[in-house]
């Protein structure tokens, strides 16, 4: 399953360009800031990625025929997961070679003068960027399951606003509860945790790194329960 | 065997539901191969989406070999192909082959083998077995979409339309695949509109008409319900083919095109129509059975 996803991306001739032109985007940033930024262009990567995951499927037939087989729909779901993380990791190590490369090579050639890549940080980038990718893949996986065509990637771009949504009301109509719901809503559905700080050290058994672990597998518990429920006609009567 | 009990499937809500397949009951006895037949928008795919699993009925009940229709041991035993083939187009014939060998649990081993063998049934060169799915025509589609469902044997196969879009040669390597699978005992329930087709490789045919099962006609065996012969005689003869088969008291009704259906179908009663016109000079172009599908489609459900 991890393979025939792989194999779905990247024979789509747009979605290559799309990740190249990040990877060189990616790439040009960390030769630049000598590794210690670039994780950025992951994000978008990860969205392109991410697309239409399973809603693609469903949509043109192809799910249909693979259910009927004797795969549990958990087994199909975990290798579209696995197959976005396998995707992303390979565009954040390819981009970060590329990196190395403009770097090393292709900096000093043209006579710009670039910080000298540290390794290390570039490690923890590369981590902090793959471990975030985790939650943002579980959320768009989960909104694949119900959303059609690319509506899981609309979806996760505007959970952010939407999550502030009853934060921004508790402050308009001076309701304090309402501005305390939309708190614990953010911090717990959509967690922030800066992974390159957890990574440095720093506090990483803490409430925020908690709440992202409880986040990712409510994600996925939750895409499973849906997609383990879901109806897929395949045709007309 | 397959048994359906009593299934109910209604599509939308708040009040602007339809309801798709309405207490609908039916066994397929193991073997057998049974045509679902009806008008379009009749239910017939929510009913195949139901047997595979796709979709859950509101109420009643489904089981195929008394195990429930998503069970792993059945799905391992199940061939199934859709009206259009709406997989990834950028494989080769060989490669979606392969996988589907794969995902039904063969032996990887034999994958080659397997996938060969697949496309020869269905008369797939090699040159096309190694083309993209995106440049096959309609009628490969569905060539390869029959060798994708009877890869591995199945015992139980879901056919919807297969010989849809088909030339006729595809019509006929489809209708092989579907008496091959008779032959070694497969199960088969056949959605169709394609009548000579249903006739040919169907034991039992139900009509489904707005949810409803409204109709079940044995064609084949001893309960055959349906078959009657048919002898043509040209056009001009008729009236007098039908006195002959009046005089030996024999009763037929004839056609404008010079076709009589017997109204008994037995050999015997077939041998005896047959002498009766040869002796009165009439000569016979044709015997042949008909179930008369067509006639009873337009029929509709029985008043």
């Amino acid at each position: 399953m991890v393979h025939r996803f792989l194999r779905q991306k990247f024979s789509s001739g747009g979605i290559v360009i799309a990740l190249s032109a990040m990877a060189l985007l990616a790439a040009s940033q960390i030769a630049g800031t000598g590794g210690r930024e670039g994780s950025q262009f992951g994000t978008l990567a990860l969205l392109i990625l991410a697309a239409g995951c399973v809603s693609k499927d469903a949509s043109g037939g192809a799910l249909q025929m693979i259910l009927c087989r004797p795969i549990r729909r958990s087994d199909y779901l975990l290798g579209r997961y696995l197959g976005i993380l396998t995707g992303f990791g390979a565009f954040l190590i390819g981009a970060s070679v590329l990196g190395i490369v403009f770097a090393r090579g292709i900096l000093p050639l043209i006579g710009s003068t670039a910080r000298p890549v540290a390794f290390g940080e570039l490690a923890t980038e590369l981590a902090a960027a793959f471990l975030g990718g985790i939650a943002s893949a579980a959320t768009i996986l989960l909104l694949s399951t119900f959303l059609p065509g690319y509506g899981d990637v609309l979806g996760f771009i505007l959970l952010t606003p939407l999550a502030t949504l009853p934060d921004l009301a508790g402050k308009v109509l001076r309701a304090p509860w309402l501005e305390r719901v939309g708190q614990a809503l953010r911090e717990n559905l959509l967690p922030s945790l800066d992974w390159g700080a957890v990574l440095r050290g720093r506090d990483p058994l803490g409430a925020p790194t908690g709440r992202w672990v409880l986040a990712v597998v409510l994600y996925l518990i939750l895409a499973l329960a849906v997609f383990s429920r879901r109806e897929f006609a395949y045709g007309q009567d | 065997m397959i048994s359906v009990e009593g299934v109910t499937k209604t599509y939308g809500r708040f009040g602007r539901s339809t309801r798709a397949l309405d207490a609908v009951t039916l066994e397929v006895q193991r073997g057998e191969t049974l045509g679902l037949i009806g008008p379009n928008g009749a239910g017939k795919t929510t009913l195949l989406s139901c047997l595979l699993g796709f979709l859950r009925p509101d109420a009643g009940r489904m089981t195929v070999a008394g195990r429930e229709v998503d069970d792993l041991w059945v799905r391992a035993r199940t061939g199934y192909m859709p009206e259009r083939l709406g997989f990834d187009r950028d494989l080769s014939g060989a490669n979606f082959l392969a996988f589907h060998w794969r995902l039904s649990g063969g032996d990887p081993a034999r994958t080659g083998t397997e996938v060969e063998a697949a496309a020869q049934r269905v008369g797939l060169d090699r040159a096309a077995l190694w083309k993209k799915l995106r440049a096959y025509s309609r009628g490969m589609l569905q060539r390869i979409g029959v060798a994708q469902a009877t890869l591995g044997s199945p015992e139980f196969l879901f056919l919807d339309e297969p010989a849809s879009g088909t030339d006729p040669l595809g019509v006929a390597i489809v209708r092989e695949q579907i008496l091959a699978a008779k032959r070694r005992g497969a199960t088969i329930v056949l959605n169709s509109h394609q009548l000579a087709e249903i006739e040919r490789v169907c034991d039992r045919i139900v009509f489904i008409d707005r949810g409803r099962l409204t109709r079940s006609e044995t064609l084949r065996g001893e309960a055959a319900s349906r078959r009657r012969a048919v002898v043509r005689v040209p056009a001009g003869k008729a009236e007098d083919a039908r006195a002959a088969l009046a005089a030996s008291g024999i009763a037929a009704e004839a056609d404008a095109d010079g076709s009589l259906r017997l109204a008994d179908s037995s050999d015997a009663d077939v041998a005896r129509a047959v002498k009766a016109l040869a002796l009165a000079d009439v000569p016979v172009l044709e015997v042949r059975a008909s179930a008369d599908l067509e006639e009873l489609f337009r029929q509709g459900p029985p008043s």
